[in-house]
């Protein structure tokens, strides 16, 4: 007997590991006409453990204080063996990852997935959306650089045009009448320990929900009618018949999973300052406003809609009401069947919002 | 229509007195009235100013009394000898105006053979770098239209080459330099070298001593070339990690490509 045998089965003995195997690797089924898009849930959590461990390793040398920050990552660029490889990797990751969250939520909006009884999996996964977002916007001052000082004095600026509390809730965050010191100890308190929690444990719950419902079919064009599910009791979607997860998808995971880290690596290597402008080499100066501070390429959208607007409030509550209507969809599209060419309303719809966000982007870019 | 003839001063004046009321109606007094008052004037009065403003002392914020004395704060009296206006400079204080600001480059003037035939037909730093419309020195400034004013080109020459090279290098690594900053890349000593070996390459210019120019200018190069190859290295190594990248990201590739082939076999 090998020695991992041996170990296998004194954990067994004492846990079941074997039952839980089957249960939740081999046993767990997953529906015949599974497809690729169904992967890049695995590929956002690697994504985000990538994160994770990178950001970790990065918080052993960065120092979160305004006067040596700047300095901080310098010395991790250029001194640190691979402190440039683990610092590309969680800038460009961040980027990509927002990316992957893009598509993973497209995917799940073509195939009707965030209907009854996904809701939960919708909500939850939205509010994900937005988290890494704004772990991005908080991550994105800690550098401390123009970029970074600017970017976040734009950013946190537009706050002040909520009536009434905007100007004090634009001190409360900024920690001062404008971006300085004490906003770097916040947003670093909200990137390293706040966040990654709550994103943590909301991917937990995004996990539970994917667990209690079972994985959705993919749509076809035969589907009955009705395929989301009628009824008012519990049930779990056991796909009797299908392929196991392992081997058979962890298998396609990997697939995709191998193919973002090539795609990471390869904007790390060959394209590492696509994310970058050379106002991110500057270190931060509060009596100097550089000439064009765009905010990160997801953002730009959001930007372009508060300037399109005459005032800030209004750019703010069309925003606002976007955001509601996008996170409340499953609520308003209670339809029946989920095979996006049978729902025509919906298709026009969703290509008309992306097309728009994309244009929107593209002239928040150029403006 | 009755030709009328106004007499100089009297244009003079009432110049002046249209500057005066242009400059107060535009919030400009306190300002510069030298700026003001001389550049609505015609003729060599005014003919200063718009050189001046294309020279690198414009840019760098160098009025007009920092040479020729007097008050540009106060129109009135600006041109009053109490205010200290000097007027143009005399031939032989003109290094000495200069070199109130580029000091180490009067006591190198000084000691040269230029310097030392000051006010005896020698030149001043106008001579060779103009006056008014003062531009960022270059080697330009050394050519045969100019030395010749004096003395044959021959040795001239022999500096001008010696020189050529260094300032080739110099341009060179400054836009390498600028490249990296522009990458993030730690480059604080080699500016810091390039700034020094800078520094001393232009003090050669003004010692005129053909010999030394040419002992001096290797020294300077063999700093500049050991700037050169910390930049090479640098970008030897990211050349080396972009090969590495590549093998990682075939890997990569590779591996997913299996996967897929091991997903499908199990599919089936
Ligand atoms: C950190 C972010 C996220 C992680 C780690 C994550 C992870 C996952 C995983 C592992 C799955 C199961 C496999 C799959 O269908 O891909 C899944 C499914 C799902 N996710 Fe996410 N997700 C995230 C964000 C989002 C977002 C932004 C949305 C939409 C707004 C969303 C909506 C859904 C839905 C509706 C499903 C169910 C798919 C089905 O059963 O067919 N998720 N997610």
């Amino acid at each position: 007997m090998t020695l991992v045998r041996k170990l296998y089965d004194w954990v067994e003995v004492r846990l079941g590991i074997s039952e839980v195997i089957e249960k939740e690797m081999t046993g767990y089924l997953l529906p015949r006409t599974i497809n690729n898009w169904y992967s890049l849930g695995s590929v956002l959590l690697f994504a985000f453990t990538l994160q994770v461990i990178s950001g970790i390793l990065l918080l052993i040398y960065y120092v979160p204080d305004a006067d040596k920050a700047f300095k901080s990552v310098s010395v991790i660029m250029n001194e640190i063996p691979f402190g440039w490889l683990i610092r590309l990797c969680h800038a460009v990751g961040s980027n990509l990852m927002v990316a992957t969250l893009f598509l993973h939520m497209f995917s799940v909006l073509f195939m009707g997935s965030y209907k009854k009884p996904r809701e939960l999996q919708w909500v939850s996964g939205f509010t994900l959306l937005n988290l890494v977002m704004g772990i991005s916007l908080t991550g994105y001052l800690l550098p401390w650089s123009q970029l970074s000082f600017w970017a976040t004095t734009v950013a946190t600026n537009s706050v002040g045009a909520i009536p009434v509390i905007g100007e004090y809730l634009v001190e409360f965050v900024r920690g001062g009448k404008l971006v300085g010191p004490p906003t770097l100890g916040r947003f670093f308190a909200v990137h390293v320990a706040v966040l990654p929690l709550v994103i943590a444990g909301l991917i937990g719950a995004h996990l539970f929900f994917l667990k209690r419902t079972g994985i959705s079919a993919p749509p076809t064009r035969n589907d009955p009618a009705t395929t989301t599910r009628q009824g008012s009791s519990y049930h779990y979607d056991k796909h009797e018949g299908g392929i196991p997860f392992f081997p058979n998808f962890f298998l396609h995971d990997m697939t995709s999973v191998s193919i973002y880290m090539a795609c990471l690596l390869g904007v790390v290597f060959f394209s590492p300052y696509l994310f970058f402008t050379p106002d991110s080499f500057v270190p931060a100066n509060p009596f100097q406003t550089p000439a064009h501070i765009k905010p990160e390429w997801y953002f730009l959208a959001n930007y372009q809609i508060l300037k399109i607007f005459p005032s800030e409030i209004i750019g703010l509550t069309v925003q606002g009401a976007g955001m509601t209507f996008i996170a409340l969809l499953p609520f308003v599209d209670r339809g029946d069947g989920r095979y996006p060419l049978k729902r025509p309303l919906f298709m026009v719809c969703s290509l008309g919002g992306i097309a728009m966000f994309i244009a929107l982007s593209i002239w928040g870019h150029l403006s | 229509m009755i030709p009328v003839r106004i007499s100089a001063p009297i244009r003079i004046l009432a110049t002046l007195l249209f500057s005066l009321a242009v400059s107060v109606a535009t919030g400009h007094a306190q300002e510069n009235s030298c700026v003001t008052c001389h550049g609505a004037m015609p003729g060599k009065y005014g003919a200063p100013v718009p050189l001046w403003k294309s020279s690198i002392h414009a840019e760098n914020n160098v009025f007009c009394h920092e040479c020729h004395g007097g008050d540009p704060k106060d129109l009135g009296n600006a041109m009053k000898p109490d205010r200290g206006f000097k007027g143009v400079p005399k031939e032989t204080a003109i290094p000495e105006t200069c070199g109130r600001c580029h000091v180490g480059v009067l006591k190198d003037f000084l000691g040269s053979a230029h310097g030392k035939r000051l006010g005896s037909g020698g030149p001043t730093c106008v001579t060779c770098h103009g006056n008014h419309a003062v531009k960022k020195a270059s080697l330009e400034i050394i050519n045969e239209k100019t030395c010749t004013k004096c003395h044959t080109y021959e040795r001239a020459r022999l500096m001008k080459q010696a020189m050529q090279e260094t300032e080739g290098m110099i341009t060179t690594l400054d836009a390498r330099i600028e490249s990296l900053k522009l990458q993030g890349k730690a480059s604080e000593t080699m500016e810091q070298g390039l700034f020094n070996a800078r520094n001393r390459f232009h003090t050669l210019f003004h010692n005129v001593i053909a010999e030394k120019v040419r002992s001096e200018s290797a020294a300077i190069k063999k700093d500049l070339g050991t700037i050169g190859a910390q930049i090479d290295a640098i970008e030897q190594a990211e050349q080396k990690r972009k090969m590495v990248g590549a093998a990682a990201i075939g890997g990569l590739l590779l591996a997913a490509l299996l996967f897929r082939l091991l997903g499908k076999t199990y599919d089936n």
